[in-house]
C-alpha cells in the first residue's frame, strides 16, 4: 500500500530530523508511530501525505511516486486527521464532512446524491448524525475529533493518517477514537497510520508499532516485540516495566516512580523480601510492601491462587506451579535463587497441605537467612499434613535468625525496622 | 397555527428571505438616492427622467443620468468591490478582522498614485488609464511585501500581519507625504484623491476601472468554493486536494486588484470591507458560494446609502463619506473587539 524508501528530511542542512527511513505500510494493517518528543513521528508523517516534500527517498502510494500524484486524486485515497481542528468560522457539522467530498467534486463544489450518501454514512459510521446540524465550533473535542475523522472518511480513502488525534482529549474520548479506528480498520478494511506518543493506546489497538528515535526507526512489529523494558529504557531513557493486559493480551507500559523525589523518605529501600504465602492470606502483606516501596518476589505459588494474581497484577516476580499440583523438588531450585537473593523472608500464616509443605522444609536449608514467620493462626491450626508442617516450623523457630509474629502489624514494624537499616544514602538515588 | 407555520417556514428558508429582503432594500436603496440630492426630485420624476429626456426632462435627464446615476454606480461598485475584498481578505487570512485597508492596501495604493500624479504618469491608453494601474501596482507589492513580513514558519500569524500591515503602512504614508512636498503644484489634486470622496464621479470613471475591477473577480469567482477549504486551515485544505498556495495567491491577487480599482477612484474609503462581510457572514454563514455576492450587494448598498448621506446632510456641502462609513465601522469594529474574547466567528 505504502512503500518509503530511504526517506530523508530536515527543516535545514545541518539538522536532519528523518534519517533515511525505510517502512512498508501493507494493506489493512492498523500501524502506529511512536516514539518520543522530537523523534521524527510527526515529521515523518507529514512527509508521508505531501505536506513536505523529502530532501531525499520517495514515498510509493500503491506503486505511484507520491510527488507525481496530483492533489485531487492523492485526497481520494488518503485522507489525513490532523492533531487539532481549529475552524475560525462557523460552518455547520454537515457542511464540514460534506467538505470531505471536495476531491469528488466539481469546481463549485455542486453536490450529487452520491456525495450525500457517502456523507450520510460517514456520519452513521462516526456516531456524529445528530449533531449534524450544529456549529463546529460549540462541539466538545472529542465531537470535533469525531466529526474530522467523518470529512476523513467522506474523502472514501483507502489509507487514513492520523496525526495525535488524541493528545488533547480525556481518555474516555481517547477510547471512543480508537474504537472507531479499530471498526473501521477491521470491518472496513481501511488502512489506518496514526501517529502517538501513548504507548499504551497505540499497544491496546495497533496491530503494528514502528517506534521511532531520532529521525530512524528503533524497533518495528508487534506490539509485544516493541513494546519491551529494553527499547522503551533505551529510547526514552527511563525506567519502565512493561506488564500483559490479561483481558486483551497486550503489553502496557508502566512507569516506575523513578527517582527520589517522588518516594516519601522513609520508603527509599531497596529491601528485598521474599514472601511466602498462599490461599489469600498474603494479600494484605503484598499490598503493604508494594505501598512501601519494597522489592518483592513470590513464591512458590499455584497458578490462580489469590495471591497468585495479585503479585502478577502489581507486577512482582512470582515462582509459581500449575493449579492444584505439588511441589516437587525440582521447582525448588527456582525459588532458592529467590530465597537467596532476598534480605529477608516473609512467611504468612498460610494453611500446609502436601501440596505446598516444601516451602517450609526448604527454609531449613538457609542457614543465616533472616526470616519472619506470621502466626495469627497458631500452626497446629493449618496443619493438614498430620504433624509434619509442624514438626518443620518447630524446628525453623529454634534457629536464631528466625522470628514469629502474632500479628501483621508487628510483623510489618519489624520489616520496617529492617528496611531502615538497608536503606541507601539518600544521594544515591536523588541525584 | 398560520403564525407557526410562518415562523417555520422562514426559519428553514432564512437564505431565500435574506436575498429577497436584500434585493428590496437594493431597489429601494436606488431610488431613494435617486431622489435626494442638493435638489430633491420627486420620484415620479425620476422615473420619467429615466425613460425620456425630451422636452422640460431634459434638464432632470441630465442630473438624473450624468450625475446621480454614475453616482449610484460607482458607489455601488466600490462598496461591493471592499465587501468582496474584505470577504476574500478574511477567508484567507482566515481572520474577521482583516480588512483591505488595514493590511496595507490603501497606503500602497495612494502612494503610487501621488507618485503618477507629482510625476506626470496618468494617461489613458485604450480603455486602461495609467491611474488604477498605478494604485494596483503599488497595492500588490504592498500586499507582497506585508505578506512576506509576516510570514513566520510558511504561516501568517494575524498578530504579524496586521502589525506588517500598520507598519508598513506607516512608511509608506511618510514616503507619500514626502513625494507630495515635493510636488506641491499638484497638493489639491492629490489631497482630493485622498480624501476618500466620490464626488465628481461620472461615467469615464466607472468606465476607468471597470476593466481592473473585473479582472480581479474573475479568481475571486474561480476560487469561491475553494476559500472555504482554506478556512478549514491550510494544511487540512492541502489534504482535501487543494493547491492551498496557488489558490491564496490567486486570490490576494484578485482581491488586490479589485481594492486597487476602487481605491484609484475613490481614495481611502475605510471600514466597508470589514464590517459589511461580517454583517454578511452573520445573515447567511460562512460559505462564500453565498456569502460573496451578497456581502458584494450589502457592501454596494451601505455605500450608495453613506454616499446619498454625506451629499444630502449639509447641503450643499458635502461630507466626504468616508467620514461616514468610519464613524459607522469605528463602533463596530471596537464593538467586535470587545465581544471576540470568548466567542467564534
Amino acid at each position: 500500500m505504502l512503500n518509503i524508501d530511504k526517506l530523508k528530511f530536515g527543516y535545514n542542512k545541518e539538522n536532519t530530523i528523518i534519517d533515511e527511513i525505510n517502512l512498508a505500510i501493507k494493506e489493512q494493517e492498523f500501524t502506529a508511530i511512536i516514539g518520543p518528543n522530537g523523534s521524527g513521528k510527526s515529521t515523518l508523517l507529514k512527509n508521508i501525505s505531501n505536506l513536505f516534500t523529502p530532501d531525499s527517498g520517495v514515498v510509493y502510494l500503491e506503486g505511484s511516486d507520491l510527488l507525481k500524484i496530483p492533489n485531487k486524486e492523492l485526497a481520494q485515497k488518503m485522507s489525513v486527521v490532523p492533531q487539532e481542528t481549529n475552524i475560525g468560522f462557523n460552518f455547520s457539522v454537515y457542511d464540514i464532512v460534506m467538505m470531505g467530498r471536495h476531491p469528488y467534486q466539481g469546481r463549485w463544489g455542486q453536490i450529487k446524491d452520491d456525495d450525500r450518501k457517502i456523507v450520510e454514512e460517514a456520519l452513521t459510521l462516526t456516531d456524529t448524525r445528530n449533531f449534524r446540524d450544529r456549529d463546529f465550533n460549540s462541539l466538545s473535542g472529542g465531537e470535533k475529533q469525531r466529526v474530522i475523522i467523518a470529512r476523513a472518511l467522506a474523502q472514501d480513502p483507502e489509507i487514513i493518517l492520523l496525526d495525535e488525534p488524541t493528545s488533547s482529549l480525556d481518555i474516555n474520548y481517547q477510547r471512543e477514537i480508537f474504537d472507531l479506528l479499530a471498526y473501521l480498520n477491521q470491518e472496513r478494511n481501511l488502512t489506518i497510520l496514526v501517529v502517538s506518543h501513548d504507548l499504551n493506546l497505540s499497544g491496546q489497538y495497533c496491530s503494528r508499532l514502528v517506534l521511532l528515535h531520532r529521525g530512524k526507526i528503533f524497533a518495528s512489529g508487534e506490539p509485544e516485540e516493541v513494546l519491551t523494558e529494553d527499547n522503551i529504557g533505551q529510547v526514552y531513557n527511563t525506567q519502565v516495566k512493561v506488564r500483559k493486559n490479561y483481558l486483551t493480551g497486550r503489553p502496557y507500559v508502566v512507569l516506575m516512580p523513578g527517582r527520589a523525589e517522588c518516594v516519601p523518605e522513609k520508603l527509599k529501600t531497596n529491601l528485598k523480601i521474599h514472601l511466602i504465602s498462599g490461599g489469600g492470606t498474603g494479600q494484605q502483606l503484598i499490598k503493604e510492601f508494594y505501598e512501601r516501596n519494597y522489592q518483592l518476589s513470590c513464591g512458590i505459588l499455584n497458578q490462580g491462587d489469590s495471591d497468585w494474581e495479585l503479585a502478577r497484577r502489581l507486577g512482582y516476580e512470582v515462582v509459581d506451579i500449575k493449579a492444584f499440583s505439588y511441589i516437587e523438588e525440582q521447582d525448588l531450585d527456582q525459588n532458592k535463587d529467590k530465597i537467596a537473593a532476598a534480605d529477608i523472608v516473609v512467611v504468612s500464616d498460610l494453611p500446609f497441605g502436601h501440596g505446598n509443605v516444601n516451602n517450609l522444609k526448604q527454609l531449613l536449608d538457609f542457614t543465616d537467612k533472616k526470616i519472619l514467620l506470621l502466626e495469627e493462626r497458631k500452626i497446629e491450626e493449618r496443619d493438614y499434613t498430620r504433624g509434619e508442617a509442624e514438626r518443620v516450623w518447630q524446628k525453623l523457630i529454634k534457629k536464631p535468625e528466625v522470628e514469629v509474629f502474632a500479628s501483621k502489624n508487628n510483623l510489618l514494624v519489624a520489616v520496617e525496622n529492617i528496611a531502615e537499616e538497608n536503606k541507601v544514602a539518600e544521594e544515591d538515588i536523588c541525584d | 397555527m398560520f403564525i407557526d407555520r410562518v415562523i417555520f417556514l422562514l426559519v428553514k428558508h432564512k437564505n431565500i428571505l435574506v436575498v429577497v429582503i436584500t434585493f428590496l432594500v437594493m431597489v429601494f436603496t436606488f431610488f431613494l438616492a435617486l431622489i435626494l440630492g442638493s435638489t430633491d426630485i420627486p420620484l415620479r420624476t425620476v422615473i420619467q427622467a429615466l425613460i425620456t429626456d425630451e422636452g422640460e426632462m431634459a434638464r432632470y435627464a441630465v442630473i438624473i443620468r450624468n450625475i446621480r446615476l454614475p453616482r449610484i454606480a460607482l458607489s455601488f461598485l466600490v462598496g461591493s468591490g471592499l465587501a468582496i475584498a474584505g470577504v476574500v481578505f478574511q477567508g484567507v487570512i482566515r481572520n474577521p478582522m482583516v480588512d483591505p485597508y488595514i493590511v496595507g492596501i490603501s497606503a500602497g495604493a495612494g502612494t503610487a498614485v501621488t507618485f503618477a500624479i507629482v510625476y506626470n504618469l496618468s494617461f489613458t491608453f485604450l480603455y486602461f488609464n495609467t491611474i488604477p494601474l498605478f494604485a494596483f501596482v503599488g497595492a500588490l507589492l504592498t500586499v507582497i511585501l506585508v505578506y512576506n513580513l509576516a510570514r513566520v514558519n510558511n504561516k501568517i500569524p494575524v498578530m504579524t500581519f496586521l502589525l506588517a500591515g500598520v507598519a508598513t503602512a506607516f512608511m509608506l504614508d511618510a514616503i507619500r507625504s514626502f513625494v507630495m512636498v515635493l510636488g506641491t503644484q499638484d497638493l489639491q489634486r492629490v489631497v482630493f484623491w485622498l480624501m476618500g470622496s466620490l464626488s465628481g464621479s461620472s461615467w469615464s470613471d466607472i468606465r476607468m476601472i471597470l476593466p481592473y475591477y473585473f479582472l480581479g473577480l474573475i479568481p475571486i469567482i474561480f476560487f469561491a468554493n475553494d476559500l472555504n477549504l482554506i478556512l478549514m486551515g491550510e494544511e487540512s485544505a492541502h489534504h482535501l486536494g487543494l493547491n492551498v498556495e496557488k489558490v491564496k495567491k490567486m486570490l490576494i491577487a484578485g482581491a488586490t486588484l479589485v481594492t486597487a480599482a476602487v481605491v484609484a477612484v475613490s481614495g481611502s474609503i475605510g471600514f466597508i470591507g470589514l464590517v459589511v462581510p461580517h454583517i454578511a457572514r452573520l445573515l447567511i454563514g460562512p460559505d462564500h458560494r453565498k456569502l460573496l455576492p451578497l456581502a458584494a450587494v450589502l457592501g454596494g448598498v451601505f455605500l450608495v446609502l453613506s454616499d446619498m448621506l454625506a451629499r444630502s446632510l449639509m447641503p450643499p456641502l458635502e461630507i466626504p463619506v468616508g467620514i461616514i462609513t468610519a464613524l459607522v465601522g469605528g463602533p463596530y469594529f471596537i464593538y467586535l473587539l470587545r465581544k471576540r474574547k470568548s466567542e467564534s466567528w
